[in-house]
């Protein structure tokens, strides 16, 4: 049986994600893959396929900060070392969705502007709470919002952008399984090693379910925002790929994602399904630590 | 950008910084000397018999190189939140998980050497002028005082580290040094990512030598100490003993931060 | 991948001091990097670049020299002289090479 201090350990992370799921791929795609034509080639749809790539782009640097900020707080070995393959994971996510950028057209010395102008005000006030935990050394508030909120809101994000672009976008979809793998072990550990220290220190709780409510909040509200504005981008979207369908491309099927069809979905349809998905989610992770999830105003 | 091998010394320096820098550089790389080496050694190494004497030298020395790596392990990560960029931060995710695997392969080996709970007791067995160095780096990362954390752990500590391995692998039994060689890998990564960064930062910001000069002054007495004792523990005759800080001493002085 | 500056129209080689040197590299005597050099610091496809160093003894070829920064001797495909650049991937350094005070050639770090 795997035991924590097995499972936690660099080796096991070094024979299960470079040498595993990650052998063969580069930028956590098939070697020479290409975003496809319609994506390129359609200014709508590449600016917002740009707008998505910067948001995930933005999330992950706040968890490259968080996790390897929370090394020097971590009350063991064990916790340093699985914190230490999560930083790595981290700055590979800020390295793959950046290198999209590049791929999606954005040049080298615009990254910076382009990432400003698009990141949304929401998203990054929901990684500075959490950075504010990190910032004082508070390794069980710090683990709780990003190994649970952070990366519970990412896990279901990129589950269901991996759906929505298995046949269309094989390199966007390949590149999001990678991953989707390496958050389930972050997902793991947060649950884990946190519903011990959280038992060991009750009194915490008040503040942790606050930062909860607080990070919730915007991360509905950064929904809100990217799902209800995009709406034209999405229809463009659609239409293209039928467009690219009929002169031989790759035919969408429809991918029914916990029980909305991605290929047909209204914009709404789809903030509600991956917003109810992720706080369905943190409910039930806060509840097996011991948490009582605290449901935010509705942006 | 990946580089093109048939021209790898004609390529523009920004390009090349882009690629070594980043995480596919850093996997490409470690693969070469870590896959079928679990815990950094091949399977088929033989545990040596070590005598009372020798075993109980090699486990101090495995503790001292385990702070070392705890150290960097905590300045390296600790660094990544004020690194000046991207790619910076990058190569430290990179650095980071190398310096989680040398403690953790450290810790296996002194297991191996019937170690108890080595995670527990290493702090206590390790050199005390280490520790003291430890403190001053950690120190500069809590004030995310980037060119001296810099120099103290990309600079100063891995280039302890790096002489004091290499003196070691020659006395060291085999899987200590098959381990030790993989560490070494690893760490001239990181001394010339050191050296390489403050070089370029200091070719635009000259004045800020003044400063390091300050900070190595007061951290060369430990650095000493601690080469001292190390060859001391491994063994190494006086004569040899000068060669031990050069590899530092060459570097500083190539930086311009010579007395 | 070519040189930028070759794929524009109003490109003149003739005026390009590269060019210009190009006929003294020429002479240069060339050298097939193909060998397994048995270092593993790099990813595959750059390893011919590279090998360990054997220590003061060791000899260098016209196509080596050693980085000062790490110790790793570096290969290329084409004889080294005074003034080329080249690039230790095992420690990321930009280097120069020059004729040392003994009149081998040596590399220093550009930073």
């Amino acid at each position: 049986m795997l035991d924590a201090r097995t499972a936690y350990s660099i080796q096991y992370w070094l024979e299960s994600c470079p040498q595993g799921y990650l052998l063969h791929t580069e930028f956590g795609h098939e070697r020479g893959a290409r975003e496809p034509g319609f994506v390129l080639e359609n200014p709508v749809v590449r600016e917002e396929a740009i707008g998505t790539t910067v948001q995930l782009v933005v999330g992950e640097r706040a968890a490259l900060a968080a996790s390897s900020g929370l090394i020097n707080a971590a009350p063991d070995a064990a916790s340093k070392a699985f914190l230490a393959t999560q930083t790595l994971d981290e700055a590979r996510h800020v390295e793959i969705f950046t290198q999209r950028l590049f791929d999606l057209g954005v040049k080298r010395d615009e990254l910076e502007s382009t990432i400003a102008h698009h990141a949304n005000p929401h998203l990054v006030r929901f990684a500075e709470i959490l950075l504010e935990k990190v910032d004082k050394k508070d390794f069980v508030a710090g683990v709780v919002g990003q190994n649970i909120v952070l990366e519970g809101l990412a896990f279901s994000t990129f589950e269901m952008m991996q759906a929505a672009n298995r046949d269309t976008n094989p390199k966007f979809a390949r590149t999001l399984s990678g991953t989707i793998a390496d958050e389930r072990r972050h997902v793991g550990f947060g649950e884990n090693r946190i519903g011990s220290l959280l038992r060991e220190q009750p009194g915490k709780k008040p503040e942790i379910e606050r930062m909860q409510k607080d990070m919730a909040y915007h991360m509905l509200a950064t929904l809100a925002d990217r799902f209800r504005g995009q709406s034209a981008a999405m229809q463009e979207a659609r239409r293209a790929i039928e467009e690219q369908a009929s002169h031989g491309g790759p035919t969408p099927r429809s991918h029914v994602w916990h029980g909305t069809d991605l290929s047909k979905a209204e914009p709404r349809e789809m903030e509600a399904v991956l917003a109810e998905t992720v706080l369905k989610e943190f409910k039930t992770r806060l509840a097996r630590i011991g948490l009582d999830y605290q449901s935010p105003e509705r942006p | 950008m990946t580089l093109e091998a048939g021209e790898l010394h004609e390529r523009d320096h920004e390009g090349f910084l882009s690629e070594v820098h980043s995480f596919e550089f850093w996997f490409q790389s470690v693969e070469g000397y870590l896959h079928g080496h679990p815990h950094g050694v091949s399977p088929s190494t033989p545990f040596p018999e070590l005598a009372p004497d020798r075993r109980a030298a090699l486990v101090a020395t495995l503790s001292t190189y385990c702070v070392g790596e705890l150290t960097a392990l905590e300045g390296a990560s600790g660094m990544i939140g004020f690194a000046p960029n991207r790619a910076t931060k990058i190569f430290l995710a990179t650095q980071v998980a190398d310096e989680a695997r040398h403690l953790e392969v450290l810790l296996h080996r002194l297991a191996e050497l019937g170690v108890e709970d080595a995670e527990a007791g290493f702090e206590a067995r390790a050199n005390r002028h280490l520790m003291a160095f430890r403190e001053r780096l950690l120190a500069y990362v809590v004030e995310k005082d980037w060119l001296a954390a810099l120099f103290a752990q990309n600079v100063i500590l891995e280039a302890m580290e790096f002489a004091a391995f290499q003196t070691h692998l020659r006395t060291a039994d085999a899987r200590t040094a098959e381990l030790l060689g993989g560490v070494l890998k690893d760490e001239r990564r990181h001394i010339g990512f050191g050296e390489n960064a403050l070089g370029r930062h200091l070719a635009s910001h000259p004045d800020d030598r003044r400063r390091l000069r300050e900070v190595r002054q007061s951290l060369e007495p430990l650095v000493f100490a601690t080469f001292e004792d190390a060859a001391l523990q491994v063994g190494l005759p006086a004569a040899e003993r000068p060669e031990i800080a050069r590899l530092y001493l060459d570097s500083v002085a190539r930086l311009g931060l010579g007395t | 991948m070519r040189e930028p500056l070759l794929a524009s129209a109003d490109f003149d080689p003739a005026e390009d001091a590269g060019a210009r040197d190009g006929a003294a590299r020429s002479e240069r005597r060339r050298f097939v990097l193909l060998d397994d050099t048995g270092f593993d610091e790099v990813p595959a496809k750059y390893r011919r670049f590279y090998r360990r160093w054997r220590g003061p003894g060791d000899v260098l070829a016209e196509n080596e020299v050693l980085c000062p920064v790490c110790r790793v001797v570096i290969r290329s495909a084409r004889e080294l002289r005074p003034g080329d650049r080249v690039y230790c991937m095992p420690c990321m350094s930009r280097l120069e090479v020059v004729r040392g005070e003994a009149g081998r050639l040596e590399a220093i770090v550009r930073y």
